[in-house]
């Protein structure tokens, strides 16, 4: 027999029971035995019998009640009653309590064998079923389980979807989708369409008024409210029949507020940087017609003063292109960084002997006070170079006459502390607020005559920003202006990824 | 022979235009920001005032403008445009923007001079 089918045979009869042991082994059955009602119960409840060949008739307990007890706990164990009292009655009852078969006593070996066998068919039959229903079970759980899971998930989205079936009712929707919609209540089950945004109804329609199946997505934007302070995207998906013809569409509404204000923030900066670019074409322009002029008569001087202005303005209109493209080189991240050991002390001491003309022209006392082997940072010296440059060019250009400059470097926990301060015009506390931003330029009697183009701080910020430091300015108008650079020791995380990206 | 104020905050763009204007017989007189200019006209009545729509902030300009007609300044505003109209302004000659016409930067003089006569044959007809 392949597959050793495991039997129990229970019976009271000494020789019976051994001798049918016996044989059942020969022909390859796994055998055990109980020599009364009571031990087949336990044998059969505890092991799982493929067949069990039970007597009718014990002193402790009836074959019937042992057959019972068994099936109670394992119903898929094929039973057969045996008796030697063999009546058409017994057999009607023994089926009729769950007997799977009848064996009559006395018995020939063939009949007990071919009873076995078909047993044993009926066995593999009723475990292939158990396996089937436990497998539906399952997959019904997992179902039921993937329904909550994608349910969890839908309710969990910041984005709002609503799903409607081709004849426009909703069939599927989160907390988000009533949000943005905006509606009170959706039913399932409910016509939507007319509910809608006229935008959001009309695109659907799309779907579902069109003829035949439309495969692509389309998108929309648009304000929630009249105040345009809040922004949607609204995108709608087709999904297909297996067949090929509409089920019904998907709506993705997505808060698109933040995307919105940077576009704002970005013409904004384009405008300005627009305006900017234009002033100084608009002057030189300007110069150059009056000195193609025919009908306006020059002087020699005012010939030689038209295209010196002409000059400074072009001028400055090329360092702003590259200030320009300096801030845009930090903003994209592709500026190469050299990260290595720096003395902050010997790069500023090479800033003012590059500016010492300067200095000595308009009468300044620099003080520069550092603690010698306390001015080293890990850093690309071209930008920190840069970050001087400009901060002592400020502190220079918007000194008074025969004034002072205050350098000084200290040392805190995590912090390079680098602070310059001038004895100059100083700032009212509205030209403060502005100071980092682009273009913006003190504009009074003081600073008619300084050049700049008003990216010099802007730039400034975005470098002390990349390594994760910190700018701070204190000023007095009229008194002079204190900016603190705090710059970290350690190459910070921020500084990695930009290396990486090399 | 007439007497203008320019304010313009760019110096350049005002020595230009004075010069062109001069060239005309013009009195010129001029400011770089909106609080000189507005105290230039309140003290010279000038015949027409050419402002810069973009000064100290973006729509200083038209503020001005604005202070001179609620000042009951009724004199001819020729308005300097650079690029306002993409910062967003909507461009027109009314109560907003109460000015009399707009002169586009870049300045072409010969434009300049054109609006100007212009303008001041029109207060003369008044």
């Amino acid at each position: 027999m392949p597959g050793h089918p495991k039997v129990l045979v229970v019976d009271d009869e000494d020789l019976l029971r051994t001798g049918m042991q016996r044989l059942l082994e020969m022909e390859g059955y796994a055998v055990d035995v109980a020599a009364n009602g009571t031990e087949g119960v336990s044998l059969g409840t505890k092991g799982d019998y493929d067949l069990a060949i039970i007597d009718l008739k014990m002193p402790d307990k009836d074959g019937m009640e042992v057959l019972k007890e068994i099936h109670a706990d394992k119903p898929n164990t094929v039973c057969f009653i045996a008796t030697a009292f063999a009546s058409f009655d017994t057999a009607i009852q023994a089926t009729k309590l769950g007997a799977d078969g009848y064996i009559p006593k006395p018995f020939s070996v063939e009949e007990l064998l071919q009873q076995l066998q078909l047993g044993y068919k009926k066995r593999l039959l009723l475990l292939e079923t158990e396996r089937l229903r436990k497998d539906r079970e399952n997959r019904l759980l997992e179902i039921a389980f993937e329904r909550t899971r994608m349910n969890t998930i839908v309710n969990a989205l910041e984005d709002g979807v609503l799903v409607v079936n081709k004849n426009g009712e909703a069939v599927l929707y989160n907390p988000s989708a009533l949000k943005y919609l905006p509606l009170n209540e959706i039913f399932i089950e409910e016509f939507i369409i007319p509910k809608l945004n006229p935008q959001i109804a009309a695109l659907i329609n799309h779907y579902l008024l069109a003829e035949e199946y439309l495969p692509q997505s389309f998108s929309t934007q648009l304000a929630l409210d009249e105040t345009n302070e809040t922004f949607i995207q609204i995108t709608c998906s087709p999904v297909p029949h297996p067949d090929g013809t509409l089920a019904g569409v998907v709506t993705v509404l997505k808060n698109i507020t933040e995307l919105k204000k940077i576009e704002q923030l970005k013409s904004q900066f384009v405008s300005m940087v627009s305006h900017e670019l234009k002033a100084p074409m608009a002057a030189v322009y300007g110069y150059l017609k009056l000195l193609s002029d025919d009908s306006i008569t020059l002087t020699g001087e005012q010939r030689q003063k038209f295209i010196e202005r002409s000059e400074f303005r072009l001028d400055s209109l090329l360092k702003m292109v590259n200030d320009l493209l300096d801030i845009s080189r930090i903003e994209m991240k592709t500026v190469h960084r050299e990260i290595i050991d720096l003395n902050l002390s010997e790069i500023i001491k090479t800033i003012l002997e590059l500016f010492s003309l300067e200095i000595k022209n308009r009468g300044l006392i620099v003080c520069f006070f550092f603690l010698e082997n306390l001015s080293s940072i890990k850093a690309d010296a071209e930008e920190i170079n840069r970050l001087f440059t400009n901060l002592i060019s400020n502190a220079i250009k918007y000194n008074q006459t025969n004034g002072r400059i205050d350098i000084n470097i200290s040392v805190t926990e995590n912090f390079l502390v680098t602070t310059i301060a001038d004895s100059g015009i100083g700032m009212k506390n509205e030209e403060k607020k502005k100071l980092f931003h682009e273009f913006f330029r003190a504009k009074n009697e003081f600073t008619k005559e300084i050049s700049g183009t008003g990216l010099g701080l802007s730039i400034v910020k975005r470098i002390v920003d990349s390594y994760s430091g910190k700018i701070e300015v204190e000023s007095e108008f009229g008194k002079g202006t204190k900016f603190i650079v705090s710059l970290p020791f350690r190459t910070s995380m921020k500084i990695e990824y930009f290396e990486n990206e090399k | 022979m007439a007497k203008i104020v320019i304010i313009d905050d760019d110096p350049d763009i005002l020595d230009a235009s004075s010069l062109v204007l001069n060239s005309k017989g013009h009195e010129v007189i001029t400011a770089t920001n909106p609080e000189d200019g507005y105290q230039l006209v309140i003290d010279n009545s000038p015949d027409l005032i050419i402002l810069d729509v973009m000064m100290n902030e973006p729509d200083d300009g038209f503020f001005l403008a604005q202070k001179f007609r609620r000042s009951k300044i009724t004199v001819p505003i020729l308005m300097y445009s650079s690029v306002s109209k993409t910062i967003g302004m909507s461009f027109g000659v009314n109560e907003l923007v109460p000015v009399d016409d707009f002169v586009e930067k870049p300045i072409s003089p010969s434009l300049l001079v054109e609006k100007v006569e212009h303008l001041l044959q029109l207060r003369k007809e008044k």
